[in-house]
């Protein structure tokens, strides 16, 4: 098939930057790992981005196209090329260009070496034979355990890309990973440090890291989890910590968001109340209702029963977080397929020699 | 110098990595230099699982686990390394326990073990179908906590050598450019296995044997490099692996008439035979006329959706990316493909090779505990128990000994060498070479060999040989330049596919792997229970021998 691509190529020692179209053939199946790989064979040498595993594993191919973060071995060409665009590759974002595709890791590397990310095992050594741990116990770090530190999402992170110090989302996830793990005793000191300025609270929430995740991994719930269980540790004093818990509290007492009284209960009496003059105004042009007296729901006790119910099931954390993760993936499963894998037009059932005879 | 270090690990794979940590936590001053970042590093394609009898799922020992090993090995792995990687092996996984590994477990909260090709107890250890990669994850965790200096992304080219010991290495920084030299009082080649010379390989494109060829280049012989295994299962779009952990958790192979051939080849084991047998099995059927369009069928249907979510979900995504079959309700279309390198640098059991100072590990050296036929779930173990070994004595050696020097000669020499390559503006570029040599390989040198084809693909690598040396490299730059380093690549490629096609030539037997059925169809023991080693003699490979280590089992017949 006929394959055009743009491509930003970067000249890091001349600082200039060009787009160039490159048309190519190349197979049916061909990968844009594929493509590029015929265009430095063949068109042009100096081409450079990296690539090794080519089956989306060793996350080195992490690049943008038409913007958004993608792994090159995994994106097919075939149905871009029918359609006639031409889709325009560049740089993962977030990062300094090398050159080309080439992306600067270290600073990404050095996030995830904040994290502190080893165990630090919170029992005694078992000698010869393993910790004996349940599987169902394990199960919260399954998908932060996917992670292959691509850095499709910190390419988009909106986060970092106003605050490039912001920890982001594939580190996040790594610390979640160790959270999670019922085996290590550091959990509070971590849900400390991961809670301070550039942690868990100054995530946005846009949900970018999530969608551009090649392996499933969900950073998003991932910081998700570390908030909750933050808070469940009590270590809720960020201005991002308060914020929830009024939600929780607001939701419960009153079956509403109480808006008014969000920002005090966020930022504290005394940096609100440089804040009264534009609450006034607001107040004034009836933009919020008045804080007294409160405005309960008619049905605020079916908010209050959802409160004591997920109480009661003692899903506080993570857990409930993880709780939801499963229940959404069966619910994508069971929707996808209604199909009998030995159907008519199937492949048919296997048989053994001799079988045949038998039937 | 750009630097200097009691030991030198160059690979950054789990080879690499773990003798590291050993080196590191002997006291050694020790750095990791990798043409990728660890975390990139092919140990972590690896799927299925890694071996060791911690009797989990049955009751099993160490002796049956080196006696599976010897006899996969069909007899051509040395026994006392066989049972030394046997014997430590459950120790070595705990640790990876211990260190954080994400292993899945069984019901009773212990570390999940599967059945395995040629096992004869569920023996193999995994976490779901991602075992290297938690592996590679958990291994770089460690080497962040003892922070441990890593030269990243830089391309190991030659290997000092220098008072007739090993003082370093020579190599090209990708990222800043320029050849540098990192002294060295030990250096552990880790650099993973050659299987991109291959067409169909299930190997990273990093694959390229780089750490065997510096090897041969200084006179260290190659042991057993006949011995290329293909995987019975890969993918035929881009040769991606599916692992065998599919079969053992009990998926069939099937012709195109829905039967279960293995029966007319391994009657007991089945699916289960060792992988030499089943790529035969599947090689015979497909040139029958028994497959489809050069493949066969893996079906893991009968598994059911909520096992293949829960135990291979990786191996649905490689499926369903790579061969748009989602194998909940299809067959997935498979055949062999080269996969693993049984052969290797000669080492001891401590990693050592002939050259002092010099050491070795993982599929980069031949130990050798896989013989003509490595079995699924050994080489993860290899990587762990081996790379262990040769760092503990690496590091040792380092500590009692002093002086590293790298000869200014050496590195201005190398400096001259190099900028030949990149100034020459008038030849042919590397990628048809490579090609060829891929498919050629293939087709030469694949499932089943013949006397002509070995002879004819000995002529095709000395002919690409020569084409190679007027090869040109466009990127002329300092930064990130990996078509100089491909081309380097391409160059250690040819020169191990030559003393490749040199030892089958030289092995006029059918064992493991190397499987002649026109000419000599049986294994002969009276002749051939013996390893090859190849050396570079004036720029051509010679052949020598040496006999197996035999400790407690004799050869016997070979069936599953």
């Amino acid at each position: 098939m006929q394959v055009a691509l743009k491509v930003w190529r970067y000249d890091a020692v001349a600082g200039d930057r060009a787009l160039r179209e490159y048309e190519i053939d190349a197979p049916e199946e061909a990968t844009l790992l594929d493509c590029l790989d015929i265009i430095k064979d063949r068109v042009d040498g100096t081409l450079a981005y990296r690539k090794s595993c080519r089956m989306m594993i060793c996350g080195s191919c992490g690049m943008r196209v038409d913007g958004a973060a993608v792994l090159a071995c995994k994106t097919r060409m075939h149905d871009i090329a029918q359609d006639g665009h031409v889709p325009v590759v560049s740089a993962m974002g977030n990062m300094p260009i090398v050159k080309d595709l080439v992306v600067d890791m270290q600073p990404f590397w050095g996030k995830i070496n904040a994290m502190k990310p080893w165990l630090e095992p919170g029992y005694a050594d078992p000698g010869e034979k393993e910790y004996v741990v349940s599987q169902p116990a394990m199960d919260p770090i399954q998908k932060e355990s996917l992670c292959i530190f691509c850095g499709c999402c910190v390419s988009e992170c909106n986060s970092m890309e106003s605050d490039p110090e912001f920890l982001g989302p594939a580190a996040l996830a790594k610390g979640m990973r160790f959270v999670g793990d019922p085996r290590d005793a550091a959990t509070v000191e971590r849900l400390q440090a991961y809670s301070e300025e550039h942690g868990i609270w100054d995530c946005t929430r846009c949900y970018f890291c999530q969608e551009r995740c090649p392996k499933g991994v969900d950073p998003r719930d991932a910081i998700a989890k570390l908030g909750a269980e933050a808070m469940k540790a009590g270590i809720d004093s960020d201005m991002g910590a308060k914020h929830a818990k009024w939600f929780v509290t607001s939701s419960r007492t009153t079956g509403w968001l109480r808006e008014t009284e969000l920002v005090p209960k966020t930022q504290g009496i005394v940096r609100s109340l440089k804040e009264v003059k534009f609450a006034m105004g607001l107040l004034r042009h009836g933009k919020v209702p008045p804080p007294v007296p409160p405005h309960v729901a008619k049905h605020v006790d079916e908010a209050r029963a959802l409160y004591d119910l997920v109480k009661s099931q003692t899903r506080d954390g993570a857990a409930g977080i993880v709780q939801g993760e499963k229940a959404l993936s069966r619910i994508e499963f069971e929707d996808a397929v209604e199909r009998d894998p030995y159907a008519e037009d199937s492949f048919p059932k296997p048989r053994l020699l001799g079988e045949d005879a038998a039937e | 110098m750009e630097g200097k270090h009691d030991v030198l690990v160059v690979g950054g794979g789990l080879t690499g990595m773990r003798a590291a940590v050993e080196a590191y936590d002997l006291g050694a001053d020790v750095a990791i230099l990798s043409k990728l970042h660890p975390t990139r590093s092919h140990s972590g394609a690896a799927e299925g699982g890694i071996n060791a009898a911690l009797g989990n799922a049955s009751e099993d020992s160490p002796e049956e686990h080196a006696y599976d090993t010897v006899k996969g090995s069909d007899y051509l792995g040395d026994q006392d390394a066989i049972e030394v990687l046997c014997e430590e092996a459950p120790a070595d996984v705990y640790q990876l326990e211990r260190w954080g590994a994400v292993f899945s477990r069984t019901p009773d909260g212990r570390i999940a073990q599967r059945p395995f090709g040629a096992a004869g107890e569920p023996r193999t250890a995994y976490a779901a179908d991602i075992t290297g990669h938690v592996l590679v994850q958990v291994l770089y965790e460690q080497v962040m906590r003892r922070d441990i200096p890593t030269y990243e992304e830089y391309f190991a080219w030659k290997l000092v050598v220098d008072d007739e010991r090993c003082q370093g290495v020579i190599a090209w920084d990708l990222l800043g450019g320029g050849l540098k030299a990192i002294g060295a009082k030990t250096v552990i080649l880790a650099t993973g296995g050659p299987g991109r010379m291959y067409a169909g390989s299930t190997n990273a494109y990093a694959c390229t044997g780089d750490g065997m060829a510096m090897a041969l280049r200084v006179g260290v012989p190659l042991e057993d490099m006949e011995m290329m295994q293909f995987h019975p299962t890969t993918l035929a779009s881009n040769g991606v692996l599916i692992t065998e952990g599919c079969r053992g958790e009990g998926a069939y192979l099937l012709n195109k008439d829905a039967e279960r051939f293995m029966v007319h080849y391994a009657p007991n084991a089945m699916e289960l035979a060792s992988r030499d047998v089943v790529s035969r099995a599947e090689q015979t059927e497909i040139d029958a006329g028994r497959g489809i369009e050069g493949n066969v069928l893996l079906d893991l249907r009968h598994l059911g959706a909520e096992r293949i979510l829960e135990a291979l979900h990786g191996t649905r995504e490689l499926a369903m990316t790579f061969a748009h079959v989602d194998p909940i309700y299809e067959p997935i279309p498979v055949r062999p493909g080269a996969h693993y390198h049984m052969g290797g640098i000669d080492t001891d059991v401590w990693g050592r090779t002939a050259l002092e100072g010099l050491y070795a590990g993982g599929e980069a050296a031949c130990v050798s505990v896989h013989g003509a036929n490595r079995l699924g779930g050994n080489a993860l173990m290899e990587t762990i128990t081996y790379g262990k070994r040769a760092g503990h004595h690496a590091a040792e050696w380092a500590l009692s000994h002093t002086t590293v020097a790298v000869p200014p000669s050496l590195e201005r020499e190398s400096e001259r060498e190099l900028q030949m390559l990149i100034d020459r503006t008038d030849g042919e570029r590397p990628w048809k070479i490579r090609e060829e040599l891929a498919t050629t390989m293939h087709d030469n040198f694949g499932v089943f060999r013949r006397e002509d084809q070995m002879l004819a693909q000995g002529d095709i690598v000395q002919g690409l040989r020569e084409r190679y040396e007027r090869v040109v490299v466009d990127d002329k730059g300092d930064v990130f330049n990996n078509d100089l380093t491909q081309a380097l690549e391409l160059g250690f490629m040819l020169e191990l596919a030559q003393c490749m096609v040199a030892s089958g030539l030289a092995r006029k037997e059918s064992r493991g792997a190397h499987a002649r059925p026109h000419d000599f169809p049986n294994r002969d023991d009276v002749n051939y229970l013996k390893h090859t080693l190849v050396t570079w003699d004036d720029g051509e490979p010679r052949v020598d021998w040496r006999p197996v280590t035999i400790t407690k089992w004799q050869p016997q017949e070979r069936t599953y």
